[in-house]
């Protein structure tokens, strides 16, 4: 799955918007990944990642901490969000020194995510490149709502509902955070950037 | 397979808002899902829409909806990747699989993303033209659609399941870098074919740098250079050096 790639929206907003990710390859070091798995959210929280989660469970912005931790089994799937460099950084620094051996996967605008492994000191092996969408792009949602939808990319978060929570936030009965907050719920994986998607909701209220 | 209960739906259209690929329609009265548009993706089941409980979870019967069930709901571990979401690795754990080796280049085309779905019929034509610019598609080992594929060297599918809606699918494949430009023709050619989108990405070893000359040629092909990646770091153990 490329559920993090294919990010749309204003670039200088996507340069805060970040996702981190633990992998295990089938067959070789996929049993037994709870103690690396709570190794890695670790790390992330050390340095602030603004949501994280599970596949299996769901985001920190639905479920707590502790019930996503104690829910990990081989088949979870741990990742989250950071919206800074400096986290990055940090969060490579530290999985690099544990030598976890877990694969460890980083999306985002490159020329913030390969000077960050740069500043880490690791070493990319492979990258997967978004080259964007094809095919018949007149069918899709506005640009603003995409913006906010491509942030889970297993496309959990209807469209219309995007547009009712800016509605809703318009007519001052939730704020942009809450509004993010409800659309966060959608993603499972912990992956979507809700501190991003207030920023969205506020910068656009005012055009849906 | 989701289905809206008419004894117990009231008609407030509530539920409408919460479908991914707006497959739930009011006849007047009642709602009901449209179930050759509904991607069985549990979204209005998971997130307790319906204020009278009228969104039910029904047996899904046969194979494909099965099948439609796991490739449209993230939550659901393919039964033979055992990967979530799509069921793919692509490029996540290539730095110990080592699947995309030096010279080569992984294609990932997401069918019906972002958002829109895809019916199998369409994933087939792209999968077929593909196939004929010379991309090596993967098995059913390494990627679901994998297995509705008799012969990968045509990327047909089998016809019985082209009427299936997926919220999205990935035909994943590869080829040597010196074959990219035809496979990203193809895909130009291919575009103008199909009744969705999808999100297309290039898997690629890198330098130290993360740069990678094959990119080179979408240049020649008028596609813009990309800005963002999926970087693996290069933290697993064994390391590939393939």
């Amino acid at each position: 799955m490329t559920h993090s790639l294919h990010r749309s929206g204003d670039i200088e907003s996507q340069k805060k918007d970040f996702n981190w990710f633990m992998y295990q390859t089938k067959g070789v070091n996929d049993v037994g990944i709870k103690p690396k798995a709570l190794a890695f959210i670790a790390a992330a929280e050390a340095v602030g990642s603004e949501n994280w989660g599970d596949v299996k469970t769901g985001p920190i912005t639905r479920f707590s901490s502790e019930e996503i931790r104690d829910n990990i089994s081989d088949k979870s799937r741990i990742r989250g969000v950071f919206t800074r460099r400096e986290q990055v950084i940090e969060f490579l620094k530290n999985i690099k020194e544990q030598a976890l051996g877990q694969s460890v996967v980083i999306t985002g605008v490159l020329s913030e995510v390969l000077p960050a492994c740069q500043a880490a000191g690791v070493t990319p092996h492979s990258i997967n490149y978004s080259l964007g969408v094809w095919g018949k792009k007149d069918l899709l949602p506005d640009e603003v709502t995409l913006s906010i939808t491509t942030m889970c990319g297993h496309h959990m978060i209807p469209p219309k509902f995007v547009k009712h929570v800016m509605q809703q936030v318009g007519a001052d009965r939730m704020t942009p955070e809450e509004g993010a907050a409800k659309l966060s719920n959608f993603c499972y994986c912990g992956i979507f950037n809700q501190v991003r998607c207030a920023e969205i909701i506020k910068d656009n209220i005012e055009t849906l | 397979m989701a289905r809206i209960n008419p004894d117990n739906c009231v008609g407030c259209k509530i539920c409408m808002t919460y479908c991914t690929v707006d497959a739930i329609h009011h006849d007047g009265k009642k709602c009901y899902i449209n179930q050759e548009e509904c991607t069985e993706c549990y979204v209005c089941l998971r997130q307790h829409v319906c204020p009278r409980n009228a969104i039910e979870a029904v047996e899904l019967d046969g194979f494909y909806k099965q099948f439609q069930h796991v490739m449209s709901d993230p939550v659901e571990n393919h039964g033979v990747t055992g990967v979530t979401g799509r069921g793919t690795e692509e490029v996540k754990t290539n730095d110990v699989s080592g699947r995309v080796k030096k010279g080569e280049v992984g294609i990932c085309i997401d069918m019906g993303r972002p958002g829109l779905g895809v019916y199998l019929r369409d994933a087939e034509k792209v999968a077929m033209a593909c196939a004929q610019a010379g991309l090596q598609l993967a098995s059913a080992t390494h990627t679901p659609l994998g297995a509705l594929m008799p012969d990968l060297s045509t990327g047909k599918l089998i016809d019985e399941c082209h009427d299936s809606h997926l919220l999205s699918v990935i035909i994943e494949g590869k080829c040597p870098e010196s074959n990219l430009s035809n496979v990203i023709a193809a895909l130009q050619n291919v575009e103008t074919e199909i009744d969705t989108v999808f999100s297309l990405g290039l898997i690629l070893r890198v330098d130290a740098n993360g740069n990678n000359q094959a990119l080179k040629c979408l240049d020649t092909l008028g596609v813009p250079m990309p800005y963002r990646g999926k970087v693996n770091v290069g933290l697993g153990i064994p390391l590939s050096l393939d």
